[in-house]
């Protein structure tokens, strides 16, 4: 089975929408991988700031209480959703053929977007901030966000209603739960912190919706785009259609159970965790039933993976995305659990999350649309390729240090009859890696704006085929035929 | 298809996930938020006029909530925790002095429990344990001030004149953490510290007392009603 060949008219309209998307998307993509820079940067100082706790004493912005919240906040906020914005729009466009009615409008609410991830930055970095992870900034700045969020993301529900097609694509499935769930659980988590009457449930709540930001929207995005990317660069129809559709379901009904074992034997009634470590066990069955099937979409052609950059994250941000869930579901059972909980394998899990599967996929998917967009091809393959290793090495080299770092801290920590530092001088070395990691990271993203940049100036390449990461000539006319479509 | 079923799959969106958002988030949010103080029973009572648990004199406020938005501030809680699990989940009981005053002292171990964060608008549980658990701070380093004073005296008498103070061990702990011990990974808060205007020495900002009026009321090990022991 092959897919429908692509018509002229078909080309023109795709060329069409792209156009139409042009500004807000590259507004969105830009702005979001300057917030990448600044978090990794962020994350380098505080992992420093960690290993050697007396640097740079005196000076209260640069204390790891401060730079790691600010670190995460920029990640999540600046970078992660603003990026997934800018994919959910030009995706739902796409698939539904419909153009941008209003982009200014897009790149006004954008506007304040960035605003508001500023302010919450900012705040938290001048000593405002409350200490709640991913909501630390002061109350009065999440309606900002709510309300900017909601202004861009509804452009969505038009797209999807007066879409012409009577298939319903796996991808927008995924587009559509992510638009709408996501400002239900960031309403229920801030109202019931910020309404402080049950201090308990506000810390549970807030470990539901750090898992549930995971689940219920950077999951469901990648998905999404993987969804979309595999499919259309490889030229096959997804595996099985039935499998994608019950995967989507089981996640829905299940991952808004998760949350609560980040604090197993916390003062929470015990069934709270042993239903969210349950769901996340089962959960998992929903997210490797997905990466199968992605997996076996491409059976046979993953030879592609050596040319195209898009299909090469995407396909890597799907593998970190079936390693997560893994380590996830492992880490929710009290065997595991209990020991590393609150040791360094917590920030590597939520860095796999925010930067291995969700950022990766992200890449894969702004690989894809910037050219198209903008009507340029980027600059450098070289570029691509050292983004690309140096993220996976950072990543990499991440978890797996704060995997085994995690294991020496929480075991040292287990030992009640040792004396407590052991614990911190043990587990140190595990942190210079973290900060390699950031290192490599911050590099890789310092080229990845550098090109986004140029491509957001209109400097890209102008070229007939696109810049794909092998050059030499026959292979590559060979792949451009593969991989080359518009 | 038509608009109709995109009201079809919001409609599933929603159900699916209906369930955990009411079961698992309001329904616990709203017990919770009307949860009463506990009366100890007849013959129950502990000493002080202590007539339920949480202690509704214990309500934060003044010096030391403005010391827990400090503690907020300056991210204290990434790297220190205010949970006592049971031992079922971890040997945090088993640390001396962690789940409380030790029984030589007069007091008795034991778990965190909901009602113990009532003072707090949200429950610092905290995210990782770079530091030690903070729950009952204030009980370890009052037992410590007491301790470093008894050995002080011992060694010269005449130091009972200038008694080691717990407030004095806690600024000492905020502003030269390592100079208390080599190992530890706490940076010195000295910008919450001004130089001496009397010469050598550090003299605490406010914030910093506040700072420490919070962490010295970090007592999580009020004896549960009976009740609530069973």
């Amino acid at each position: 089975m092959t897919l429908p060949q692509t018509t002229p008219e078909d080309l023109n309209e795709r060329a069409a929408i792209d156009r139409s998307a042009r500004y807000p998307v590259m507004f969105f993509f830009t702005s979001a991988a300057a917030w990448l820079f600044f978090a990794t940067v962020m994350g380098l100082v505080s992992s420093i700031k960690l290993r050697v706790p007396g640097l740079w004493d005196a000076c209260p912005f640069l204390g790891y209480g401060r730079l790691f919240p600010v670190h995460c906040n920029a990640l999540v906020y600046g970078w992660a959703m603003q990026a997934g914005i800018g994919v959910m729009l030009w995706l739902m466009a796409r698939l539904t053929r419909s153009r941008f009615e209003h982009p200014v409008a897009l790149i006004v609410c954008g506007h304040i977007w960035n605003a508001g991830v500023a302010l919450a930055v900012f705040s938290i970095w001048v000593g405002a901030g409350r200490s709640i992870p991913l909501l630390d900034f002061p109350a009065w700045i999440w309606p900002v966000l709510a309300i900017s969020y909601a202004s861009i993301v509804v452009w969505v529900i038009p797209m999807f209603q007066n879409r012409r097609n009577k298939l319903f694509y796996v991808s927008e499935l995924y587009l559509i739960g992510a638009a709408v769930w996501f400002p239900w659980i960031f309403f229920t988590a801030n109202l019931v912190i910020n309404k402080g009457s049950a201090p308990v449930m506000g810390a549970g709540t807030n470990a539901w919706y750090l898992s549930n930001l995971i689940y219920f929207w950077m999951a469901p995005v990648a998905i999404a785009v993987a969804y979309y990317i595999i499919p259309k660069i490889s030229g096959r129809p997804i595996y099985s259609y039935p499998l994608a559709q019950a995967s989507f379901w089981l996640l829905a009904v299940l991952a808004g159970w998760t949350g609560f074992s980040r604090y197993m034997g916390g003062p929470f009634p015990a069934w709270m965790s042993a239903v969210s470590g349950a769901a996340a066990i089962f959960s998992l069955l929903a997210i490797l039933a997905t990466v199968v099937n992605l997996m076996l979409t491409l059976r046979g052609c993953t030879k592609l993976w050596e040319y195209s950059p898009s299909l090469r994250f995407t396909m890597l941000g799907m593998l970190m995305l079936a390693v997560w869930a893994l380590l996830s579901a492992t880490s929710s059972t009290f065997v595991f659990g209990k020991n590393l909980q609150f040791s360094h394998f917590l920030v590597g899990m939520d860095t796999l999350a925010y930067y291995g599967f969700f950022s990766m996929t992200m890449f894969g998917a702004i690989y894809f649309i910037v050219p198209r967009v903008t009507g340029a091809e980027w600059p450098s393959a070289t570029g691509i390729r050292t983004h690309f290793w140096f993220s996976t090495y950072g990543i990499v080299t991440m978890v797996v240090t704060m995997l085994v770092g995690g294991i020496a801290q929480g075991g040292n920590l287990a030992q009640w009859d040792q004396i407590f530092s052991a614990s911190f001088v043990n587990a140190s070395a595990y942190v210079v890696g973290r900060a390699i990691a950031w290192f490599l990271i911050t590099l890789s993203n310092f080229i990845f704006l550098y090109q986004l940049a140029l491509m957001f100036l209109g400097k890209g390449r102008k070229s007939e085929g696109p810049t794909l990461l092998h050059t030499e000539p026959g292979e590559a006319a060979n792949a451009r035929e593969v991989v080359g479509i518009h | 298809m038509n608009s109709n079923n995109f009201w079809k799959l919001l409609g599933g969106l929603g159900l699916s996930f209906l369930f955990p958002w009411l079961f698992l988030i309001v329904i616990p949010f709203i017990g919770a938020s009307n949860a009463e103080p506990i009366p100890y029973g007849e013959g129950d009572e502990i000493a002080g006029g202590v007539l339920s648990y949480p202690n509704k004199a214990d309500l934060r406020h003044g010096a030391s909530d403005y010391g827990r938005q400090i503690y907020a501030a300056e991210g204290c809680s990434y790297c220190h925790t205010q949970v006592i699990r049971p031992t079922y989940a971890g040997p945090d009981m088993w640390r001396v002095g962690w789940g409380g005053r030790e029984e030589e002292d007069g007091g008795f171990a034991r778990e965190t429990q909901p009602m113990d964060y009532a003072t707090e608008s949200f429950a610092p549980l905290g995210y990782q344990r770079i530091g030690q658990d903070l729950s009952n701070v204030g009980h370890r380093i009052e037992k410590a001030a007491r301790e470093q004073q008894a050995q002080a005296v011992e060694e010269d008498p005449s130091n009972a004149e200038h008694p080691i103070t717990a407030r004095a061990l806690m600024h000492r702990h905020l502003s030269d953490p390592k100079g208390l011990d080599p190992e530890s990974g706490m940076p010195a808060y000295l910008h919450l510290y001004e130089e001496s205007p009397y010469g050598e020495g550090l003299l605490p900002t406010p914030e910093a007392e506040a700072l420490v009026d919070y962490l010295l009321s970090l007592k999580k090990d009020q004896p549960l009603p009976a009740s609530m022991r069973e």
